[in-house]
């Protein structure tokens, strides 16, 4: 903190403020290297008076540090009384008191705030809070913005979904439809292929698998129609299991899309769907 | 007026400056807080006086005229 | 070059008397005389001037003018300015409009002009409800992927589909409009000089038979608003040719109107959303740019109303 060496007019005298409070940056202003090394007072229209204790406390602190700035607070201290008698100062060089003399220092005592200093600095937070709240308000909505642009778009999002009326497709039959440019197989099962998916001893397979976890009717099996070893589509109703069966490479699927035999590594997968009516499957 | 602005500078004022503005934690804090609250607070400002401006211009005006005639057919 | 030989002519003799001086020196020396009365200054400037003036102008009308390939009489009639209330910077569109407009589009426009931007989907939320335009979409077929066989099967439309164009193909519409191409109307009112103004004399704007005097060609309308006068559509909207669901009289100029402000729709579907978020940002915008003017005025007062104030120092204090 490089502020006790600058000492501070105390235009307004007998403020009640005290000086633990937060002060704004500029209310200290920074110790330029000159006014260390010339004794420069600095004065303030937006003044306030320390208390005596605390002033007290930055000048011993100020004592510590270099000569020249300990000589700049001395001579300060022997000023003060004189700033604090007159809100106007005046030279003491001959010059001041010619005509036009640029070094007559005006009195800003009239542009003072009345009111107290800590309802002036509540103002100013309160001015500069509200800032930063609309500016935060601001920010949000803009990267908001940005960020939905970079989301789906609505002709996109239109076609990630397919409707499927379920009444057309009889039962024991497969059905397979197009979405998202990959197959997805529909198979309507009899009881016996629900009994038979029900009754496989699942734990000892390579992707053990329950069939109740990979329907959510067991009437209605839905998956993607992509052996998962290379991608093939495998073909339906064939196989050595009584349900898929793939040509690339000869893996063996059963009547839950289970992988049973050949290279394949994992199940058929299942996408998300739902049925918001009793004869309508949605897909995606 | 005047009974106000006193009142903010003899309670409001010495309130705020020991609970909202002592700790810059507690300040940023209310500050994104009431960033929040502002955001609801001006969205749904803005959008009722939008709405106002366009009454019985937008979709959401003539809706219920339709959604009604659709029930009405499925009843039939 | 000319004049400055012509001057230096007489006094080369002198020139080569003095070693030192250049010829320059000596020739405006002797020109001096010649050059610095009054008379010849304010002439060679007047000259330069004119010359300055004239090659500008001429260059002007060389060049300079834009070049109209039609008269004004064959640029067609301004359209008159109408007060559309959906233009104003707090309005959005009229949707009952809009909805009586896609129909007269339906009901009318469809049967030559495209709209093949538009998905069915759009219209859902904006002047018709999910029932109505999925039942609306399932009324077109359209053409499905490749099957197993590789053959292209009919399907019914989906809401993700875009509205079909009355003709397959550009030719095909060319043909069956006397060789004139209608044009397809998804972006029209953005893509017409005048926007609304325009397309809505244009409907409008048929006079019962031609003026006296105005050659139409053979299977063309005139129409005062088009570009040339000679356009190949006709009038179509005439009173009552279609019925509003709504009860709202049919008249010419209602259904122009409606149909305007629902191409202004097709060719701006996110106008609503865009004012609103306009009014939104300016709303706050205005009142952030008054609080940093006070900002700044906060930060500057102190540095401006600074005391630098030297006081000699009073001695060491040893």
């Amino acid at each position: 903190m490089t502020g006790p060496v600058i000492p501070i007019a105390s235009e307004s005298s007998g403020s009640d403020f005290t000086s633990d409070f937060i002060h704004p940056p500029h209310y200290l202003p920074p110790l330029s290297p000159i006014a260390v090394n010339n004794p420069v007072r600095v004065v303030n229209r937006l003044t306030m008076s320390l208390s005596a204790a605390s002033s007290t406390l930055l000048r011993t602190c100020a004592r510590q540090q270099l000569p020249t700035a300990r000589a700049a607070v001395t001579s300060c201290q022997q000023t003060r009384g004189v700033a604090d008698a007159k809100a106007s100062f005046e030279s003491p060089f001959a010059t001041a008191n010619e005509r036009g003399s640029t070094l007559k220092i005006p009195n800003f005592s009239k542009y003072q705030s009345s009111k107290s200093p800590r309802s002036n600095q509540v103002f100013s937070y309160f001015m500069a809070g509200t800032m930063g709240l609309a500016t935060a308000v601001g920010a949000k909505a803009t990267v908001q913005d940005f960020l939905v642009n970079m989301s789906a778009s609505a002709d996109v999002l239109a076609q990630a979904k397919v409707e499927i009326t379920l009444g057309a497709i009889p039962e024991g039959k497969n059905v397979i439809i197009k979405w998202r440019g990959k197959p997805v197989f529909i198979r309507h099962r009899t009881q016996d292929e629900i009994n038979e998916a029900r009754e496989t001893k699942w734990e000892s397979l390579r992707d053990p698998q329950s069939d109740d976890e990979r329907v959510q009717k067991p009437e209605w099996l839905v998956m993607l129609g992509v052996c998962t070893h290379l991608g093939c589509v495998p073909i339906g109703e064939a196989g050595d299991y009584g349900g898929w069966f793939c040509p690339c490479h000869g893996s063996h699927y059963d009547i839950s899309g289970r992988i049973r035999r050949g290279p394949a590594p994992l199940n058929l997968e299942v996408p998300a769907y739902q049925f918001p009516e009793e004869d309508t499957l949605v897909i995606g | 007026m005047a009974g106000i602005s006193n009142v903010i500078y003899q309670h409001v004022s010495p309130a705020l400056a020991t609970t909202l503005f002592r700790r810059n934690a507690v300040y940023l804090t209310a500050i994104f807080a009431g960033a929040f609250a502002f955001e609801l607070s001006f969205d749904t400002g803005s959008n009722k006086i939008w709405d106002s401006w366009n009454a019985g211009r937008q979709w959401k005006d003539i809706k219920p005229r339709y959604l009604v005639a659709a029930e009405e057919e499925d009843d039939d | 070059m000319l004049a400055r030989s012509l001057l230096r002519g007489p006094n080369r003799a002198i020139a080569r008397q003095s070693l030192g001086k250049s010829t320059r020196a000596s020739s405006t020396a002797a020109g001096a005389e010649f050059a610095s009365s009054p008379f010849y200054l304010t002439l060679t400037a007047s000259l330069a001037t004119a010359a300055a003036a004239g090659s500008a102008a001429w260059y002007y009308h060389l060049y300079g003018q834009e070049a109209f390939a039609m008269t004004p009489a064959e640029e067609g009639l301004h359209p008159t300015q109408y007060p559309w209330v959906h233009e104003r910077f707090n309005k959005t569109f009229d949707h009952a409009a809009l909805r009586r407009g896609f129909q007269v589009y339906r009901e009318v426009c469809a049967s030559c002009h495209s709209l093949t931007r538009v998905p069915w989907r759009s219209f859902v939320g904006v002047m018709h409800t999910v029932d109505e335009m999925k039942a609306m979409a399932e009324e077109n077929e359209y053409d499905t992927e490749p099957n197993d066989q590789g053959e292209i099967e009919k399907r019914p439309g989906k809401l993700s589909d875009y509205i079909p164009a009355p003709y397959k193909n550009d030719e095909a519409a060319r043909a069956a409009n006397g060789g004139a191409l209608p044009p397809d109307l998804s972006l029209i009112i953005k893509g017409r000089h005048g926007g609304c103004n325009y397309v809505f004399n244009l409907l409008t704007g048929y006079p019962d038979e031609p003026p006296a005097g105005a050659s139409v060609a053979e299977g063309m309308n005139f129409n005062p608003y088009f570009p040339g006068t000679g356009i190949a559509m006709g009038r179509v909207l005439f009173d009552g040719v279609v019925e509003y669901e709504d009860g709202t009289p049919a008249t010419t100029s209602q259904m122009a109107k409606d149909v305007v402000e629902f191409l202004n729709w097709s060719a701006e579907p996110e106008m609503d959303d865009r004012k609103k978020m306009g009014v939104k940002s300016i709303a706050l915008l205005t009142g952030l740019f008054a609080i940093s003017v006070w900002v700044k005025r906060y930060k500057w007062a102190p540095i401006k109303s600074r005391k630098v104030v030297y006081s000699p120092p009073i001695g060491p204090r040893r």
